[in-house]
């Protein structure tokens, strides 16, 4: 256990961003209690109670983080408007339902950090912030950015769509979308498969991605190799549906370990 | 059966007929030389929008590059004659009285014919004037760089090679004016080329998530430019729509509403 950081943390702390009906948040508090003993404490919208002033500044600093072509790693240096005005919007509605615009997910990560939880965090949270809107980062292999599912840090970001749209789905679903099959008749096809956008197992496979959270805070490395394990690192909507629902046991036996000791409060070093 | 002794149609010669047509264009076209809001582009964002405006008196010509206007408002997608909209755009459709179906919960269906037909007919009857055959060529641009007008030609002179044709156009002002051209965002791109805006491209195809977002962008990008349907897609780098028009009438109906917030008549 050389080298882990061992922070068992006071309190998940769980921000939001829109609308994430879709996930039941108590499910997700329960399991978090249950399975590591930490207090967990939902504090709802992240925007709460922040000036006109700020949520200016914050709508400004968002609107320059649209991944506008995913093939280039530059984001563009003229904002309109109404890319302000539209996140200005959002941040004021907590209700907001849309997404669709891809935001550099490591910038997005900094504002939150820098602007909004501004001395809300510290190494005693794990404060998460579970958000309706897409991030990406940039793939130095395929030089383009992906979609990511979350990014570890401080504060962990989730994207809910994310779960949907990080993870691929099977090479055929693309060749046949490719090919002109209409987005329903595969929708039907792949319907179980992979994880839609309303879908009833998004709370589940969310408290495998919490988890994959609290391993980044204790230990610096929120992954885990083993495909039977929830801290598996997917890249496949198959793989994450298997690690999250349907793998041998929940953690491998060197993850289960370490949360014991978290549940015992023993140190894990 | 009675036989007609007169003939149907009062004797005019073919002089009379010319003059009339000379004469009709004319006096509009002098008339619209300069009008509150010009229009680039008569698909559906921009009939929607000029209607809405016309409806309060706002003068408002659009400028459209076919013979037609409608814009893709006649055919769904892939050549089939049924346009579909999202819920809340039935209810557009009920307001131009144009017949629907729900094809499944949220999803409705029109005719297409039906439904553009309808819709330009409720601009012109709110007062909307047209100059079809006429492509949009640049902009006018005033103090602090304002767009004023646009600068017109006929489409034909453009589909001719230089050498045959150099038929300098002309400019048409306007107090605001309105670019919803479809993907081509031809008078953003005119901004683009003078260093003023930078256009993103539109993404790829994303029905459910490209209809709000175009609504929720549209508005003005420019001094003096409001950016309706697909060409807020390809201004700001949104999602392609696909064949759906809920978001095309919606958005027309949303720049109609910040055209008369600026001209204080909302």
């Amino acid at each position: 256990m050389e080298g882990l950081i061992d922070l068992i943390p006071h309190s998940f702390n769980l921000y939001e961003e829109g609308d994430i009906s879709v996930i039941n948040i108590n499910g997700v508090k329960d399991y978090l209690k249950e399975k590591t003993a930490i207090t967990v404490t939902v504090f709802g919208n992240i925007y709460e109670g922040l000036s006109e002033k700020q949520i200016e500044t914050i709508a400004q600093k968002i609107a320059r983080l649209r991944i506008k072509n995913p093939m280039k790693r530059a984001l563009s240096n003229m904002i309109y408007d109404t890319e302000v005005n539209y996140e200005r919007e959002r941040i004021k509605d907590p209700t907001w339902k849309t997404f669709g615009i891809l935001y550099e997910g490591l910038l997005y990560q900094q504002v939150l950090n820098e602007f909004i939880l501004e001395g809300r965090l510290n190494e005693q949270y794990c404060t998460v912030l579970l958000t309706n809107q897409l991030i990406g980062t940039w793939d130095q292999d395929s030089l383009r950015y992906h979609i990511r599912t979350s990014i570890y840090g401080f504060p962990h970001i989730i994207s809910i769509p994310g779960l949907v749209m990080g993870p691929a789905k099977p090479r055929e679903f693309y060749l046949k979308r490719q090919m002109g099959v209409p987005m329903e008749l595969l929708e039907e096809e792949y319907k179980g498969k992979v994880l839609e956008h309303r879908d009833w197992r998004m709370t589940e496979v969310l408290k495998g991605y919490m988890m994959q959270a609290l391993f980044y805070h204790l230990t610096g490395n929120p992954f885990c190799e083993d495909r039977d394990c929830r801290l598996f690192n997917s890249h496949w909507q198959e793989d994450m549906i298997h690690a999250q629902l349907g793998g041998n046991y929940e953690f491998c036996p060197r993850h289960e370990g370490i949360l014991n000791r978290v549940r015992n409060r023993v140190s894990i070093r | 059966m009675v036989e007609r002794k007169e003939k149907i149609f009062t004797p005019v010669s073919e002089k009379e007929v010319t003059r009339a047509i000379v004469d009709g264009f004319a006096k509009q076209f002098i008339e619209y030389v300069e009008s509150d809001c010009l229009i680039i582009g008569g698909g559906p964002s921009g009939l929607m929008a000029g209607r809405d405006i016309a409806l309060r008196g706002v003068k408002t010509l659009i400028v459209e590059r076919n013979n037609y206007i409608g814009g893709g408002f006649w055919i769904g997608g892939y050549l089939m004659n049924k346009v579909t909209v999202r819920e809340p755009g039935q209810e557009i459709l009920e307001e131009l009285g144009i017949p629907y179906e729900e094809a499944t919960k949220g999803l409705y269906v029109a005719d297409g014919p039906h439904a553009c037909s309808k819709l330009i007919s409720s601009a012109c009857d709110a007062g909307v004037k047209f100059a079809n055959m006429t492509i949009f060529d640049d902009v006018i641009l005033k103090e602090g760089n304002r767009v004023c007008g646009a600068v017109v030609n006929w489409t034909p002179v453009q589909a001719l090679p230089r050498e045959i044709t150099c038929v300098d156009p002309i400019a048409l002002e306007a107090k605001i004016v309105v670019d919803s051209t479809g993907h081509d965002a031809c008078v953003v791109k005119k901004l683009e080329e003078r260093g003023l805006l930078k256009t993103s491209g539109y993404g790829a195809m994303w029905v459910e998530q490209s209809e709000d977002l175009v609504v929720q962008h549209t508005g003005e990008a420019h001094p003096g430019l409001i950016v309706t349907g697909m060409a807020v897609a390809t201004t700001y780098g949104l999602p392609r729509m696909g064949p759906t028009f809920g978001a095309m009438l919606l958005s027309g109906r949303k720049g109609a509403q910040i055209i008369l917030k600026k001209m204080n008549k909302s």
